[in-house]
């Protein structure tokens, strides 16, 4: 945290001056205090702060907003916030479900979705793209050139490019194309004090540590993302789609480890626990009361072949075709229940974390054995939605209804509290690509260890007024 | 067969009572309807974000869709006043339908806002840049005003043609040609002398009111005018008078057609001249009239090479224009819309064709390319 002095020094600095100072150089459309916009980034799709607006509390406002245009609009506003001591909260689609763009110290939000160009490159099979560019955006374009990333989130539609490689996140189809930062060739950035920087886009190189990787993850702490260039694919020739129903969690998940052992790389993989499979297929009589799991394989045909009869052998369960797949294919992108659910006051959210294989299932057992007893939690449950030959993720979801004499933020951070803590006591990472935010930052410590202290170093030297999302990673 | 939410009772079961619990209960159970529609909507993370023409461009949260539903719940919750400020972002909203597609609850953010924009209308929040319009609407019925210049077409037939505001204030050498194609095609069709406004432009910015004295106007007129079919030019027109009359009690006893729908419904239209063009579906066709499929069958019925656009039929993108407010609040805004559209459509060929006449003046004020109504490209054609 920043202590309260460094604090104070900043509200007495030059906050107007320096937003009259941007107005003047951006021009007024790209700038605005008015109330309603503020308002309207005080917040993102952190469950906390959604909780704040539906009681009409507005705990954390920015001064200004501002919505830059090209680079050297992002270079204007780092360099004078920089000079003022303002902070700098970047913001890409406003999906991010842990605060990171939450502007909890006051200053400027920078909304980066105006910044949106795209060339594709055919012959190196790379995309360039601005960082505001919007997910699907950037993808049905791909796919009208024949092309696909294969970055295909939940938050697909409200995301954006800049966002992904922020937060280091990934979509479902990652078993086979990867995470962001499997995409990531070559990024540009705004640095504090207004500078900028460019790791080109080549195919490899070996010039001392990959700085690429220095800037994804790191949630607008270090700088702002203003173009990056991403490995692209030829859209798939083929498509299957394989569905099975196990007896146990524990017979699914260790076919899928036997797969992945086996070199095979389906697309899509997600295996959903009991609760999980009531509450996705409960129209499919054959799969209700069991593990369902459901795979999609994609790419040249031959290899698809290959890699369907690797999955058949390695199965144990029966198989139920394609259309479970289907059916996950058309409900993969909803998210009505939070919105159905939440304003009637029940406290709901997903948790994402990694394990290695040989401790996933006490993982699994011990985050869904911390949550369920806690007094107002409802259900909690898990499917395990992206896989590696080292390793698997969970996505718990929990959700309750705050118990009497009990604040629901503090009902929330409980639950959070027990999970986060069965994570780390398992063994296992406590966020595989949601990132951090500012609802995991207590938890950084204990997962880093001394490497928080280095992380911590790089942020004093690249930002040593800590002017760039202050507070978020704990950073 | 288990039910949708037999897991969540099976879970909360086990579950000793707490608060809220009975509400829960009571909405798995059906029997309680759950949070408002704006209250859902503003709790989405807009997962219509991609569809929405003004959020792509402007790239603001304020003005998203679920970023106008907020605002719209900070108003009622009286966080913010209705005021000129706070109704504005409410009204950077194209109409264009775009948002429902992809909303789980089939939401469209223009009508989830209605309430609001009558709210401000009824509280006197009315925009200086509205006035002009309301004022011509009630004195002239006609969103330009008055019309000096008057062509004459026969005033009896089979077929209504009902030629828009547009058309009649601006751009009238298009009916002159949509008559002529429609006589090659065969049909007796007359006009209205006395055509005025269906009234939409008025229900766009919420003077409901107003709309509706429009729309039982013209709800009559058509009535009495002995047609048997009615065409229209402008999709939106044919929206009011088939989707909307009918929720304000106002029949139309006569078939309404758009002149897309009504060449879907010719067997033989083979035109005499071949050609590549591209082509731009009106939003309130595909989304307002549920023609999914856009215009790409009915051009390619006529013979012509078409080169679709990725954002076509049910993916269509707005021209910018739609909805009557955004473009007189902020034109820059609608320009670039336009122009972000025109650089896809360009792409493809250098003959545009739509079916909208808010359509063909966007893309013409706004770029260099011709840009054919379908009905003045038919009568070239046949």
């Amino acid at each position: 945290m920043v202590p309260e002095e460094f604090e104070k020094k900043r509200n007495a600095g030059k906050v107007n001056r320096v937003i009259d100072k941007i107005t003047r150089l951006l021009g007024c459309d790209k700038i605005s205090t008015r109330k309603v916009d503020l308002l309207s980034y005080s917040h993102d799709y952190w469950p906390i702060s959604l909780h704040w607006m539906l009681e009409d509390r507005y705990p954390s406002l920015p001064h200004a907003v501002i919505w830059p245009e090209s680079k050297k609009d992002v270079k204007e506003v780092v360099k004078w916030c920089y000079k003022g001591n303002v902070p700098i909260y970047p913001y890409g689609g406003g999906s991010g479900v842990l605060g990171a763009t939450v502007p909890e110290r006051g200053g400027v939000v920078v909304d980066l979705k105006r910044i949106r160009s795209l060339k594709i490159h055919d012959k190196d099979l790379l995309v360039e793209a601005g960082s505001g560019l919007n997910g699907y955006y950037l993808e049905d374009e791909l796919n009208d050139k024949g092309y696909t990333m294969g970055n295909i989130p939940q938050s697909l539609y409200p995301s954006t490019v800049g966002g992904w490689v922020s937060t280091k996140a990934l979509g479902q189809f990652s078993t086979k194309y990867g995470g962001i930062e499997d995409m990531l060739k070559g990024i540009e950035m705004v640095i504090p004090p207004g500078g900028e920087l460019c790791l080109k886009p080549h195919a490899r190189t070996s010039t001392g540590p990959d700085l690429r990787k220095l800037f994804l993850g790191s949630e607008g702490a270090l700088g702002i993302m203003t173009k990056g260039w991403f490995k692209i694919w030829p859209k798939p020739e083929k498509r299957i789609k394989l569905s099975f129903a196990s007896d146990t969690l524990e017979d699914a998940v260790e076919s899928v480890r036997k797969v992945m052992r086996e070199g095979a790389e389906p697309a899509v993989i997600r295996i959903y626990d009991k609760i999980e499979t009531k509450r996705h297929f409960y129209d499919y009589d054959e799969i209700f009361g069991k593990v369902a799991t459901v795979m999609v394989i994609e790419g040249n045909e031959k290899i698809t072949q290959a890699e369907k009869k690797i999955v058949k052998e390695e199965f144990i369960g029966t198989e139920m075709g394609g259309k479970p797949v289907d059916h996950w294919l058309e409900t993969r992108f909803n998210v009505k229940e939070a919105a159905e659910f939440v304003p009637m006051g029940v406290v709901f959210d997903t948790i994402e974390v990694a394990v290695n294989w040989s401790k996933a299932m006490d993982l699994y057992r011990n985050v869904v054995d911390a949550i369920k007893p806690i007094k107002g939690v409802l259900f909690a449950s898990a499917h395990a939605s992206h896989f590696y030959p080292q390793g698997i993720c969970f996505y718990f979801t929990f959700a309750g209804t705050t118990p009497r004499k009990k604040d629901a933020e503090e009902f929330y951070q409980q639950v959070w509290k027990a999970a986060m803590e069965a994570v780390l006591d398992s063994g296992g990472t406590i966020s595989h690509h949601h990132g951090i935010g500012r609802q995991r930052r207590d938890w950084m410590e204990q997962e880093l260890g001394e490497a928080y202290s280095t992380l911590k170093a790089i942020k004093e030297r690249l930002d040593k007024k800590r002017i760039m999302n202050p507070g978020n990673m704990g950073l | 067969m288990p039910g949708k939410w037999d897991w969540l009772k099976d879970e909360m079961g086990g579950v000793s009572k707490i608060t809220k619990f009975s509400t829960v209960m009571k909405f798995l159970k059906g029997r309680v309807s759950g949070p408002d529609d704006m209250t859902k909507c503003a709790m989405c993370p807009n997962m219509c974000r991609h569809a929405c023409p003004i959020s792509i461009v402007d790239g603001k949260e304020t003005t998203s869709p679920a970023g106008k539903s907020r605002v719209g719940m900070m108003v009622d919750h009286d966080v913010l006043p209705m005021d000129e400020e706070n109704l504005y972002p409410m009204l950077m909203c194209l109409s264009c339908g775009c948002c429902e597609r992809w909303c789980p609850f089939d939401f469209s953010v223009s009508d989830i806002l209605r309430a609001e924009k009558e709210k401000g209308v009824e509280e006197g929040v009315i925009f200086e840049e509205f006035q002009e319009m309301f004022d011509n609407l009630g004195n002239y019925g006609l969103v330009q005003g008055e019309i000096k210049k008057k062509k004459s077409y026969p005033n009896q037939g089979d077929v209504l043609y009902l030629r828009g505001c547009e058309f009649r204030g601006d751009d009238e050498k298009v009916i002159g040609k949509t008559m002529g194609a429609f006589e090659k095609l065969g049909l007796d069709a007359f006009v209205l002398s006395d055509e005025e406004c269906c009234g939409i432009p008025a229900y766009n910015a919420g003077n409901t009111q107003l709309f509706k004295k429009l729309a039982r106007k013209m709800a009559k007129r058509i009535n009495d005018s002995g047609a048997e079919k009615v065409i229209t030019s402008c999709p939106s027109c044919a929206y009011a008078y088939r989707k909307l009359y009918p929720e304000f009690g106002l029949d139309i006893d006569v078939e309404v057609l758009h002149i897309v729908e009504y060449l879907e419904q010719k067997k033989d239209i083979l035109g005499k001249k071949k050609g590549t063009v591209t082509f731009h579906d009106p939003c309130k066709l595909v989304n307002g009239l549920e023609n999914k499929k856009g215009m790409k069958d009915v051009l390619e019925k006529i013979g012509l090479n078409v080169k679709v656009p990725r954002r076509s039929g049910e993916k269509t993108f707005c021209c910018g224009y739609g909805g009557s407010t955004v473009c007189r609040l902020n034109e820059y805004l609608s320009s670039k819309i336009s122009e972000e559209r025109l650089d896809e459509l360009s792409s493809l060929s250098d003959k545009i064709i739509t079916s909208c006449p808010t359509c063909k003046k966007a893309f013409e004020e706004n770029g260099n390319l011709k840009v054919y109504d379908i009905g003045e490209l038919l009568y070239e054609l046949l």
